[in-house]
């Protein structure tokens, strides 16, 4: 199995791909087009502020080339990585996305009575399974996965969701359109279960 | 419901790992007993004064922990630039840990922030209570420079630059085994609204329920490792579970 994880200068490449070489797949790391071509799997992660990152992948032209193998090869978002695939997001400013899914990126809202919560939303916190995704397959229920963001994906529409997490209010943990997958969370960090959906997107996606 | 966290905190001398008391290396170790699937998060910090070693060797050490360890890792030590903090990432950091800088150009955690993302960057407070005991100072430079200024202001400030996570460390308490400074974190945790991770003094399961109940804290932090191998982190979480905290077993 080819994977290739893109390289456009954000993010944490390191920890998606030696959390792959421990699942014994040895990613493909790549800015280039022509090799990311040959790929059945491609992963997009993303650290750091949406404007910095989707400025990074159109200037290196990865946005067109992604758009171009969408709905032919699965591609998994991870953290910023799936929030630039919604419309837009207003982090520092309001930036547009590559409005493969219906969504938007807002900073996570807190609900009056839990104004307690501290944003960043940073740790371990439970998703909720909304419908079947070849991502959770064999990740319990009650499974914990490790946030770490200020800015969330919403609405949780049902024809897109697989997942919501609610912290001060409900947000997408992860969703599926076709080929495109994304996760709010770090499966990369997120110890077995994170690994799980790991696997699962490699042999399943 | 988002889980309190368990941070363990570990200090590398020259790529060494030690525990510290009151700042200083203290024990060496010669094995590296993180229990890398029940800890929560993972944070090392290179304490290796200058002159006494190689950042390389602290390299390493990053390194090697982020390619076995598929749970959060915060590198610190050392962090006075944006192409210290790329370094830092590139070994599979996930966040830095910032500490003098954040008196000395505080502007530094915005320029991180705006590259990395907020949740990139963890402000780092040493402090310890003034003489008269009844307020508390910040230091940098291992705890050895005063600066003036009270860790709740300096926390505020570190979070408007653009700090995602504060960590406050009592000096005093470090390595005492006697409890967290609850008076100092709550200090902290009431000036801002960023998660607070509070370090320096943990030597039972019970000053983590205070920590979380009496003071505010996110994460708790332990740097006595020896109290974390794999049972005992395990009991550590049973012990907060039935006092109600929530935590990820």
């Amino acid at each position: 199995m080819r994977v290739a994880v893109v390289d456009y200068g954000s993010g944490n490449l390191t920890s998606v791909t030696g959390a792959l070489r421990h699942l014994g797949v040895e990613p493909v790391l790549s800015s280039d087009p022509s090799v990311l071509s040959s790929a059945e799997k491609i992963i997009l992660p993303g650290v750091g502020a949406f404007g910095d990152c989707i400025r990074n992948l159109r200037q290196t032209g990865l946005d067109r080339f992604l758009e171009q193998v969408k709905d032919k090869v699965p591609i998994l978002g991870i953290c910023v990585g799936a929030q630039m695939m919604c419309r837009e997001s207003d982090e520092f400013g309001r930036h547009e996305g590559l409005g493969w899914v219906d969504a938007v990126v807002r900073r996570l809202e807190m609900a009056p009575d839990q104004s307690d919560l501290r944003v960043p939303h940073v740790g371990w916190n439970e998703l909720h399974r909304t419908r079947d995704c070849p991502l959770f397959v064999d990740v319990p229920d009650d499974a914990l996965f490790y946030y770490v963001h200020s800015y969330a994906m919403q609405p949780c529409m049902a024809d897109l969701a697989v997942a919501t997490c609610d912290y001060g209010s409900r947000f997408m943990a992860s969703f599926q359109a076709g080929m495109v997958y994304g996760v709010q969370f770090h499966p990369e960090k997120s110890q077995q279960h994170g690994l799980t959906v790991l696997k699962n997107f490699v042999e399943r996606g | 419901m988002l889980r309190k966290r368990l941070v363990t905190v570990l200090t590398f001398n020259d790529g060494v790992l030690f525990r510290t008391k009151l700042f200083e290396p203290d024990y060496r170790y010669t094995h590296n007993f993180v229990d890398a699937w029940s800890v929560d998060e993972i944070v090392v910090l290179d304490v290796t004064r200058p002159g006494q070693g190689t950042r390389e060797n602290f390299f390493r050490v990053v390194k090697d922990f982020a390619s076995r360890c598929f749970v959060p890792l915060a590198a610190g030590g050392g962090i006075r630039s944006l192409d210290d903090v790329k370094r830092m990432i590139d070994l599979g950091a996930d966040k830095v840990v910032v500490n003098s800088m954040t008196v000395e150009r505080p502007a530094l955690l915005g320029e991180i922030a705006s590259l990395y993302g907020a949740q990139c960057v963890v402000c780092s407070i040493d402090a310890r209570q003034t003489a008269d005991g009844r307020r508390y100072e910040a230091f940098t430079h291992f705890g050895t420079r005063p600066t003036g200024l009270e860790p709740a202001k300096l926390a505020r400030q570190a979070q408007t630059a653009g700090a995602g996570e504060i960590l406050i460390t009592s000096i005093e308490r470090d390595g005492s085994l006697s409890g967290y400074d609850l008076d100092l974190c709550r200090s902290v945790t009431e000036a801002v609204s960023v998660p607070v991770l509070v370090s320096g003094g943990a030597g039972s399961w019970q000053h983590f329920v205070d920590a979380f109940n009496k003071a505010g804290a996110s994460g708790v932090c332990t740097s006595n490792i020896y109290h974390f191998t794999e049972t005992s982190i395990r009991s550590a979480k049973n012990f907060l579970d039935k006092a109600g905290i929530a935590v990820r077993k």
